[in-house]
């Protein structure tokens, strides 16, 4: 009777077990379609046998367990292709915005630069024209306008960034406080020698965003929490302790600072990585070496026109007189590209002649002008005006052509991660089904069981009768 | 490793984004018949491209500058043609004064043609075009030369243009345009070097004072010493104003050759001017422009992939397990 006893037991535990089995089978199937959920299995363990006289006899079965499948390797890699990902993500956007503000149609800044000179050289086929001289002082009014729209623009897309910046920061604050919860929950759970299966899938998910947005590294202390540092090794989380990101802001451009521990330290770009890095870069070396080209095109060219000019007569016989105003030394915070303006008031002013007669035929100084568009090498370089222009756009061409390729390379290969982890990870509704009949089989062998059992108790107990 | 729903929709989904991505390229390509829509489609042509749109605007106004040059031309040339007739005209006076025997009254009847001539020759030396003076130099808008109204024959000094029954009002400077990139050509004749025969004004001729460059003649002097050998009726001087005259007239031809040659180099600088700007074109189109049938191809063909991609999404959603257990 014992031994019966003890069988109906053992086919209890199987109930329960297989029970437990359908429970997390259904848990599965329930978050097939949750991102960064990691397909959990019940461990199951035979109960320690127990001896009876001569030998041992299990006692039935039991859950010791539920664990995830899970690689640390395929997780790893993931997140070292997420930081390289972001990155190019980050560039991508002010880059596509780069490419519409240097653009390759037949209205950029080099054309307006063409059509200045052209306004010179029709100038020259008539020196004394009332005509073509309001062409030329209007053309000069319109490359400066193109130059200004060019720096505007600039400074729009930057803008953007740093908005961009600033509202990332919030939920990115929000990302690292919540690693450090859960960090402080996976400790209290995994004390108790369980696995806080769901909490480590969400810290890995909150660990994959911030590795492409901020590109952090992480290392597991020996209490099963994940520390997590910038690039450069500044702390965001350690332990249960978050830092905070602030914003701040240094005449137009938004910086980054680090709170931690009742300190601010200054975040420089070689300590971040991922999606901030990409914007950084774009921002504080791309755009920048953009708007210095720009200076340097713009200065040049106004001072190549001005020495020319000023030697020049008007028809009104004066000479000494700038086309451009001088921006060779701009005052402090002025943009000298922003700051290319027509010197002259009235047309008459227009510096065609060589001599001081200015006879309306005298056209000389107006042919040197035009000339400056072919001959004029722009310091330092040995490029004419426009082909240092082409130069800054073929720079953002090559630059958005690499960011393409790369940003399709690494999304194709965080798209082959994460199919990899899924593969490994994720839930396989076959999987499941297959699983969830195993396990109703089992259920339902384990009830034919007692009942079989019953029927034996039921057969010994009427013996007596 | 497992196919889960996730990879599979995932692969699918990157699949469809790519393809239709890759169309959307394509179909920008066929729209606008370029293939350099951005910066980034080919880095490297956007320096020829945008150097080569330079140049053929460049091109553009250089044919300009040279239609207005050859237009100019043109009228210049019409002016020295008659110049030539006058000056034919002038030696053939004086031939017949010399030859035939003439009475004082017939040789004034010629002296009186040769006035009207030397009005006649002041008439072509103002000639304008488009309101503009041809023969002023720099001074377009002035009269250049003007007949003195006290002029007397008695003070007459070669030397001394004040003494001269036309004195000049315009500059020496002859007008220049650029016709191809650095090349200037001289478009007109500046009045003092055709009627004056000195290309610099005031003269520098080595003979000192006013006087023409050695070997050159001043035509409306010489006409009205002409003039005055005809009524003083003597014929050493008339037959040293033929000889003159005759200096005078080659003169004048000269500078009209040389127009024509300058107008001739003009017709065959536009010529290959429209050569290249052709040329240009087709650099350009190299450059820019998508090859139609390549490009349409391209598109029929990653249709076809968008379709089949398609296709593979609709079946996977239709086979379940769920249906077989």
């Amino acid at each position: 009777m014992t031994s019966l006893l003890n069988a109906l037991n053992s086919g209890k535990t199987s109930l329960l077990t297989n029970q437990k089995s359908i429970e997390i089978v259904g848990n599965n199937i329930a978050n097939v379609n949750t991102e960064g959920y990691s397909r959990q299995r019940a461990e199951l363990m035979q109960i320690p046998a127990v001896n009876f006289g001569d030998f041992f006899i299990g006692q039935g079965v039991t859950v010791s367990n539920v664990s995830r499948d899970y690689s640390v390797f395929i997780n790893r890699q993931l997140q070292d292709k997420s930081i390289e990902y972001g990155e190019e993500m980050g560039k991508s956007n002010s880059l596509a915005e780069l490419e519409r503000i240097f653009n390759v149609s037949e209205d950029n800044l080099a054309s307006q630069i063409n059509d200045f000179f052209d306004a010179w050289q029709e100038l020259t086929a008539n020196p004394s024209g009332q005509v073509e001289r309001d062409v030329v002082m209007q053309r000069g009014q319109l490359l400066g306008e193109a130059f200004s729209n060019i720096t505007n623009e600039l400074d729009t897309v930057a803008q953007n960034m740093n908005t961009e910046i600033i509202s990332e920061v919030e939920t990115l604050n929000e990302k690292i406080a919540e690693i450090a919860k859960l960090n402080e929950r996976i400790n209290l759970v995994e004390i108790s020698g369980q696995t806080a299966n769901s909490a480590r899938d969400q810290r890995d998910l909150i660990i994959k965003d911030l590795s492409e947005t901020l590109g952090v590294q992480t290392y597991t202390d020996n209490r099963g929490m994940l520390n997590v540092q910038l690039p450069g090794g500044m702390p965001l989380v350690q332990g249960n302790m978050a830092a905070t990101i602030k914003t701040v802001t240094i005449g137009t451009d938004v910086n980054l600072r680090l709170q931690v521990a009742g300190s601010t330290l200054d975040i420089p770009l070689e300590s971040l990585g991922g999606k901030f890095k990409g914007m950084f870069e774009v921002r504080d070396v791309f755009i920048a070496g953009l708007r210095n080209d720009l200076n340097t095109l713009a200065v040049d060219l106004t001072s190549a026109v001005n020495a020319e000019h000023i030697n020049g007569y008007g028809s009104d016989g004066e000479k000494g007189r700038p086309f451009f105003d001088d921006i060779t030394v701009p005052l402090p915070d002025q943009v000298a590209s922003r700051r290319v303006r027509v010197a002259l008031s009235d047309a008459s002013e227009v510096a065609a002649a060589r001599y001081i007669e200015a006879a309306p035929g005298d056209n000389e100084f107006a042919l040197r002008i035009a000339q400056l568009e072919v001959t004029h090498r722009v310091s330092g370089t040995k490029d004419t005006f426009d082909n240092f222009f082409s130069k800054m756009v073929a720079t953002v061409g090559i630059e958005a052509a690499r960011n393409d390729l790369a940003l399709k390379g690494t999304k194709d290969a965080t798209i082959q991660l994460q199919n990899l982890r899924d593969g490994y990870s994720g839930v396989s509704l076959e999987e499941e089904m297959i699983d969830l009949i195993q396990y109703q089989r089992g259920f339902e062998s384990s009830a034919k069981f007692l009942a079989t059992v019953d029927e034996m108790m039921t057969a010994l107990l009427q013996l007596k009768g | 490793m497992k196919a889960t729903q996730g990879t599979t929709y995932r692969m699918l989904g990157s699949r469809l984004n790519d393809v239709s991505n890759d169309l959307e390229r394509l179909r920008m390509i066929g729209a606008t018949g370029k293939k350099l829509n951005k910066p980034s489609d080919d880095p490297a042509s956007i320096r020829p491209v945008l150097n080569t749109r330079k140049q053929l605007s460049n091109v553009d106004r250089y044919l300009e500058t040279m239609g207005k040059s050859l237009d100019t031309m043109q009228a210049t040339d019409g002016h020295l043609e008659h110049v030539e007739n006058i000056m034919q005209r002038a030696k053939e006076i004086m031939t017949n004064a010399i030859n035939g025997s003439l009475n004082d009254a017939d040789r004034t009847v010629l002296a009186d043609e040769l006035a009207n001539l030397r009005k006649e020759l002041l008439d072509s030396a103002n000639g304008t075009v488009d309101g503009k003076y041809l023969f002023a130099g720099y001074a377009e808008d002035t009269k250049p030369f003007v007949e003195d109204g006290a002029f007397n024959i008695k003070l007459f000094d070669p030397a001394n243009a004040a003494t001269w029954p036309v004195s000049y009002a315009g500059d020496e400077n002859a007008t220049s345009l650029e016709i191809s990139a650095g090349e200037l050509i001289q478009v007109n004749l500046t009045g003092n070097n055709l009627f004056f025969g000195t290309v610099d004004w005031p003269s520098a001729s080595a003979l000192g004072g006013d006087h023409p460059e050695a070997g050159r003649y001043n035509l409306f002097n010489e006409i009205t010493l002409a003039e005055q050998a005809l009524r003083t009726n003597n014929t050493t001087t008339m037959q040293n104003s033929l000889d003159n005259l005759e200096g005078a007239a080659e003169q004048n031809r000269r500078l009209r050759s040389q127009l024509g040659n300058r107008a001739s180099r003009v017709e065959t600088a536009m010529d290959y001017q429209e050569g290249v700007r052709i040329d240009l074109k087709q650099v350009l189109s190299r450059y820019e422009d998508a090859d139609a049938i390549e490009a349409f191809n391209a598109i029929v063909q990653q249709e076809t992939a968008f379709q089949a991609a398609l296709n593979v999404t609709s079946k996977v959603s239709q086979l379940s397990i769920l249906d077989f257990i």
